[in-house]
């Protein structure tokens, strides 16, 4: 246990300075606090009463940027290592391939989530100097999308090691993007053809759903606090989700040729 | 317990509508403690796919790889060995002292063991100016000597290295002799591939040498000394005689 926390540090720690090196988290951060700024500018021509909109903005940039980012820092984790061939000499140390994709996704899942947090905490400064301010449902919409981050994070690494980097990063944008739209296409499938609810049900349920951890539209429209057990339901949700990605990533990599 | 054991290993390739592809054949030798062992073939004689099931990268499709007495697929076995891939470009965003660092952290050292084992690694590959410039900044024959350091790194007792003086000047091929031959005085075991007979010459006790998968000669380099004209001369015989018979034995089958 020690070891293997020993194992997850050191490819964390390298990960982060990677990624701080590689400089996309700069350029997204810019772009946000940019387009955010331009959001508000509306206020520069007399128009009012468009905090809603400004923080639709932020938020929703916001969003876009960290699953973006979350996509590809986990894309890259292990079939860059293999790329760079480095695979084997991480390989060649006493850890077993089990330790290795776990530590990937507490790299990925960490690195991502600083990302996220400086993106939303430098967000939440402008917007709190140009006096728009965000209700206490705002730490509920960090929570969740820290979970989601880290479920994320296991479903593309997973992916990883089934698909290529360009095919694994396209389909979990769509699956990222789209899966907020899968619940209102079989809504419409069941008015329009009459499909049975058990098996839209079953359908609704084996999709994934990063959608469950997005709450900016509550915060936009300044809701009250969710329900702490609806907020423990989707922690649980993240977890056993999580991990059946991280299992089908392991059950594939466990006998992988390396190399 | 020796170092390695290798017994009727053979590593297949699955091939679409084709039987599947024997890379390695019935491949038997063992590694003595101490020892420093050259493994030659020519390019795809099968040396780099014995490599990745001595590393447990791939298991055999047959047969049986041991590290001192460890199944090669285990983890543990590796806690003893040390090695250097052919070409790796490491992480271009770490620095050499980072990249060893990282190693080092997942070889389960303890930080100011570490620190002073890296210190006298990059000192020992001749990398102490650049312990702090960023990989991409260095050459292909600096990347090399990181990958020599973290070989070393966690004192091995056996070190595997694939095509070692790769991307190495003729400085650096001399100073690379003089590390291997204190590994040797340590007592360290050397298992390395190469192309480079004169360096297998030069450091060798042992060569192997396979063809086509299967081990083809076997011989103590005293052995052949007074013998042969040169290394290069016997190689290019042995594998001439070795791809003969395999072709009789694909004949007469």
């Amino acid at each position: 246990m020690t070891h293997t926390l020993q194992i997850t540090r050191a490819l964390m720690t390298a990960g982060l300075l990677e990624t701080l090196r590689r400089k996309d988290l700069y350029v997204v951060l810019i772009l946000t606090l940019l387009l955010t700024l331009g959001a508000s500018a509306f206020r520069v021509f007399g128009v009012q009463g468009l905090e809603i909109f400004v923080k639709d903005v932020a938020l929703t940039t916001i969003g876009v940027m960290t699953t973006v980012l979350t996509v590809l820092i986990a894309a890259r984790q292990i079939p860059e290592e293999m790329q760079r061939r480095t695979i084997y000499p991480l390989m060649a140390r006493p850890i077993t391939r089990g330790q290795l994709l776990l530590g990937k996704w507490a790299t990925a899942t960490f690195t991502a989530s600083l990302c996220f947090m400086i993106l939303a905490l430098a967000t939440l400064g402008l917007l709190l100097m140009l006096g728009i301010g965000v209700k206490p449902i705002f730490v509920q919409y960090l929570i969740l999308k820290l979970l989601g981050i880290g479920w994320l994070c296991a479903m593309v690494i997973a992916f990883s090691l089934y698909m290529t980097p360009a095919a694994n990063v396209t389909l979990s944008l769509i699956l990222a993007f789209g899966s907020g739209l899968f619940g209102r296409l079989l809504l419409m499938a069941h008015w329009e053809h009459d499909l049975s609810a058990l098996w839209l049900n079953l359908l609704y349920g084996l999709l994934p759903h990063y959608d469950y951890f997005d709450m900016s539209k509550k915060v936009v429209f300044d809701w009250a606090l969710a329900p702490w057990g609806v907020i423990g339901a989707l922690a649980g949700y993240a977890v056993l989700s999580g991990s059946a990605w991280l299992l089908m990533g392991w059950l594939r990599f466990r006998k992988q040729t390396i190399g | 317990m020796l170092p390695i054991e290798v017994s009727h290993l053979v590593v297949a390739y699955r091939r679409w509508f084709k039987p599947p592809f024997r890379a390695v054949d019935d491949l038997s030798f063992v590694v003595r403690e101490g020892e420093i062992v050259g493994f030659l073939g020519v390019n795809g004689a099968g040396k780099t796919s014995t490599i990745k099931t001595l590393m447990g990268f791939q298991p055999p499709t047959e047969g049986a790889v041991r590290i001192f007495g460890m199944d090669a697929t285990n983890a543990r076995a590796r806690q003893l060995v040390g090695f250097l891939p052919e070409t790796a470009l490491y992480s271009p965003y770490l620095t050499p002292y980072e990249t060893l660092r990282l190693y080092g952290e997942l070889h389960g050292l303890r930080a100011r063991p570490l620190k002073a084992q890296i210190d006298a690694l990059l000192d020992a590959v001749k990398l102490t100016h650049k312990a702090h410039t960023l990989n991409k900044n260095l050459s292909k024959g600096m990347l090399q000597r990181v990958g020599i350091a973290q070989a070393l790194l966690g004192d091995p007792k056996l070190l595997i290295l694939d095509e070692v003086s790769s991307g190495l000047d003729p400085i650096g091929k001399r100073e690379l002799r003089d590390l291997l031959a204190t590994q040797r005085a340590r007592g360290v075991t050397i298992f390395f591939s190469s192309h480079e007979l004169a360096e297998v010459a030069s450091i060798c006790d042992r060569i192997l040498v396979i063809h086509q998968g299967r081990l083809i000669a076997e011989h103590r380099l005293s052995e052949l000394t007074g013998r042969v004209e040169s290394l290069e001369d016997y190689f290019i015989r042995t594998v001439q005689a070795g791809r003969d018979i395999l072709l009789e034995e694909a004949h007469a089958a």
